[in-house]
């Protein structure tokens, strides 16, 4: 075999083994995705969204509207707190703190942040809110969520911020403006749609999060939008009911997984979307 | 080489027909931290006169169009020393208000920058910064500005779309109007054709020769045939140093200096 | 119309205190967060202290974890976490540079954007779907004919046939790490595919332009140009795959004695110890072991962080050697 010949075939093996991947890749979305689109709408009903989490072995009935609602109750408070604090030290971090000791440290730190654990984050929600107040609460829930959406916010606003050319800061600046009237009015204008989608990305990020509320928020069989304490949420809900051996729990924990990954896959789709329609 | 064309940089004019000097350069050194940017410049621009400034790349023009409304403030390692008069007010001074100087310099920048919003309001944004019109007044004013920088008829049916939807001369023309729309008494234009074609060059150098009734312009280009068309006066910079200065008929007909003579022929640059 | 500036003098006043009031603002939210790093570090070792003083050094390296006795040590979980990542670092690091390459070099131009979406799509399902199907569907399916197929064919090889041996249980750390692998791909993929589109045409057309193959191009040419941003990549999948805790807890068998070197074997990781038995923790110092085990996880994360920025800066500042 000669040289050319053995690299032609180098070639196409290494090519075939890449289609392979590819392959392996999708393979297993798709086995995901199958599973849970066919036992999620298996359990569909119109009663997951009007009836409470039903207690062990209660038979047929059973729903997850308190779960839901606490889902929301948490994610939306959780954002209303994470983001505004991420966006102003994102805008710190890209437009004041650039050269400042103060800047480049939290700039590391919140990688380190992005990169911890979230369980990391429930444990220490747990052990300064949990352990002082002496109860689960879904403020505790709320605080851990809003811990996670923190870094991804402030490193989305900071790189959409610093793709801004300085020369609209510039022009900004020579008409007088002072600093902050040309963050909120142009940079931050500039690169809207950027931190836009960090906010949907962090939401979808949440959404699916288990691990920080298994010690904050906990769980709660009933009604409940009292913040002080626990409170139902689908993750964990999802997670107590899997592990169970009732039939109708495990049905009701697959349409809560389909629920949330509906939601979550729906968020990510829209914020690609938005994301590219602003940047064309 | 630069110690005596300072003192005839002041003197090259003829003296009945000298206009008063807006802006003043005393003495002006600038450093981009330990690098000694500018040398020693003085210079006068004259009011409601063109002056452009020229040499070529990195000789320090640009820098000394910023010293002239402080942008070189953002930087921390940037600074400069010396005099900087302003209708006999020192700019250098720390006192200073940026935000009023700004207000009586405008800049214009190398590429367009339109502002993420509207037509009306990348116009409407610097006024309001410094005064408080009513919407009637405002209308007025966005409208003045567009007709100045010969932009409102392209514009007037469209003033909400966004400024970034215009073509690169138009924008241009937009940053013009935004600049001239705060009324200030100088105007600054860094290389302003620089990104644009020739028919939009040649839209931006008429509204020069208009615009030099009511303002006082600084323009760096690097264009020799641009500064001879449209300035008044004209200075020759290199490597930080003010080479020669004076009306621009006589910097481009018969240089004192060789080296402007060799740059202004194309003998190097 | 004069053209001088009439200026509004209170509005300059305005301005200055606004600009006060905002700069101080981010900068308050920056020291926030910066101060909730060290809060977090500060109660960790606050909460660990007990823990810490009762078993000293000697909790890294002690197998024994026994809630009833009161006596604890990490080496179980602290293996099932690096073995887990590593398992999955070692499947997802070659299926992801195969994805990057078919993404930038083969696939056809419409393909393109929907076949990326749909690999990133599998870092939007969230963990805990990939935890109960895993258990349910995936792990029956494994231990039926992937780990009866491993252990015929590499379980007979000298050596390494010791990790594929024993019982098909479907679930354990090879199993975890399988799924880990799976989670991490999109990460490392879309990277790598990121990086890769970032090579100059220019480059490759001259590596083209000689006669090299497709291969040849990204083996030589691609992959030594965008090397940082792939090791980034590597270790972006590596951060996750150490502190992934629901799919883990699902798939590792949750248990804390060491029985032997196969992977077939469940075992326990850092994150999901802490998942399972946090909450039920009854004695103080079994509450305080747990906290260290966090710890242990957050400094091996912060670690693997701050080993990927230095090898950056190495690998760049090789880069400027070179040009």
């Amino acid at each position: 075999m000669d040289l050319r010949e053995k690299r032609r075939i180098i070639n196409k093996i290494a090519l075939g083994l890449s289609l392979l991947a590819m392959l392996f890749g999708l393979f297993w979305l798709a086995w995901v995705l199958f599973t849970t689109l066919r036992l999620g709408v298996a359990g569909l009903s119109l009663s997951l969204f009007t009836q409470m989490t039903p207690p062990p072995g209660a038979g047929e009935s059973g729903g997850l509207l308190n779960a839901i609602a606490g889902s929301l109750v948490m994610i939306v408070l959780a954002v209303a707190l994470g983001t505004p604090l991420g966006v102003l030290a994102g805008i710190y971090l890209a437009e004041y703190g650039k050269h400042t000791w103060l800047g480049r440290v939290t700039h590391f730190v919140n990688g380190v942040l992005l990169s911890a654990p979230s369980i990391i984050v429930g444990l220490f929600v747990y052990a300064v809110y949990v352990a002082r107040t002496g109860n689960f609460s879904a403020t505790a829930g709320v605080f851990s969520l809003a811990l996670i959406v923190l870094p991804v916010v402030v490193a989305t606003s900071e790189n959409m911020l610093r793709l801004v050319p300085d020369a609209l800061r510039e022009a900004a600046f020579a008409l007088g403006a002072p600093r902050h009237v040309m963050i909120l009015k142009v940079t931050l204008r500039a690169s809207l749609s950027g931190v836009m989608t960090g906010i949907l990305l962090a939401i979808a990020r949440i959404a699916g999060e288990t691990a920080p509320l298994l010690f904050t928020a906990l769980s709660n069989q009933f009604w409940s939008l009292d913040l002080n304490k626990p409170m139902a949420n689908l993750p964990v809900t999802i997670f107590k009911f899997a592990m169970s051996p009732f039939k109708n729990w495990q049905e009701i924990a697959w349409a809560g997984v389909f629920l949330i990954t509906l939601g979550i896959l729906a968020l990510n789709i829209v914020a690609r979307v938005f994301f590219r329609d602003q940047h064309k | 080489m630069n110690t005596d064309t300072k003192p005839s940089a002041r003197t090259t004019d003829k003296a009945a027909a000298r206009p008063d000097a807006q802006v003043v350069f005393r003495n002006l050194d600038f450093y981009y931290g330990r690098h000694h940017a500018l040398k020693s410049i003085n210079l006068d621009v004259y009011r409601r006169h063109v002056t452009a400034f020229i040499g070529p790349s990195g000789c320090g023009k640009s820098t000394l169009l910023r010293t002239m409304n402080r942008m070189y403030d953002l930087y921390p390692e940037q600074r400069a020393t010396g005099e900087l008069l302003l209708e006999g007010k020192n700019i250098l001074d720390r006192d200073v208000d940026i935000s009023l100087l700004r207000a009586e310099v405008g800049m214009v920048f190398q590429k367009p920058t339109p502002f993420p919003m509207s037509i009306y309001e990348n116009i409407a944004f610097g006024v309001r910064l410094h005064e408080r019109l009513s919407k009637t007044d405002m209308d007025e004013r966005v409208t003045w500005a567009l007709q100045k920088a010969a932009l409102w008829e392209e514009t007037k049916d469209k003033l909400s779309q966004s400024g970034m939807r215009l073509s690169g001369g138009q924008q241009q023309r937009l940053c013009i109007a935004r600049a001239i729309a705060v009324r200030p008494k100088v105007l600054l234009l860094d290389e302003p054709t620089s990104a644009l074609d020739p028919i939009s060059t040649m839209h931006i150098e008429e509204l020069v020769s208009e615009l030099k009734a009511e303002f006082t312009i600084a323009i760096v280009t690097h264009n020799m045939q641009q500064a001879a068309r449209i300035s008044d006066y004209t200075a020759y910079m290199y490597i930080g140093e003010m080479v020669e200065f004076g009306l621009t008929d006589q910097i481009f007909v018969e240089p004192r200096e060789k080296q402007t003579k060799d740059y202004i022929t194309g003998r190097f640059g | 119309m004069t053209a001088t500036a009439k200026v509004d003098k209170s509005a300059a006043q305005g301005r200055n205190l606004g600009e006060f009031f905002f700069s101080n603002a981010t900068r308050i939210a920056a020291l926030l967060t910066l101060g909730l790093l060290l809060a977090i570090i500060i109660s960790l070792v606050h909460g660990s202290w007990p823990s810490i003083k009762q078993f000293g050094w000697g909790f890294l390296w002690s197998g024994e974890w026994n809630p009833p006795q009161d006596r604890f040590g990490a080496l179980i979980p602290i293996y099932g976490t690096i073995a887990t990542s590593l398992i999955a670092l070692l499947i997802a690091v070659p299926v992801s540079f195969g994805i990057a390459l078919f993404l930038t070099e083969l696939s056809p131009p419409w393909l393109r954007v929907p076949l990326g979406t749909a690999i990133e799509l599998l870092a939007a399902i969230p963990s805990i779907v990939y935890g109960m199907w895993g258990l349910l569907y995936y792990a029956p399916i494994f231990s039926e004919y992937v780990q009866p197929a491993l252990a015929a064919t590499l379980g007979k090889l000298p050596v390494i046939g010791v990790l594929f041996s024993g019982a098909s249980l479907g679930i354990g750390i090879l199993s975890a790490g399988i799924i880990l692998a799976i989670m991490i791909i999109p990460f490392i993929a879309s990277v790598m595919r990121d990086v890769f589109a970032l090579t100059p045409a220019m480059l490759k057309e001259s590596a083209y332009g000689v006669g090299s193959t497709t291969w040849e191009v990204v083996w030589h040419v691609v992959l030594p140009y965008t090397k940082v941003g792939v090791v980034g990549g590597i270790m972006l999948g590596l951060g996750r795959a150490l502190g992934e805790t629901m799919a883990v807890t699902f798939l590792i068998g949750n248990m804390n004695f060491f029985n032997g070197f196969s992977l077939f074997l469940p075992g326990n990781s850092i994150a999901s110890a802490l998942a399972n038995e946090f909450a039920e923790a009854e004695s103080p110092l079994y509450t305080s072991a747990l906290l260290e085990l966090g710890l242990i996880l957050f400094v091996i994360t912060f670690i693997v962080l701050g080993l990927s920025k230095l090898l950056l800066l190495r690998l760049s500042r090789q880069e400027a050697v070179r040009m």
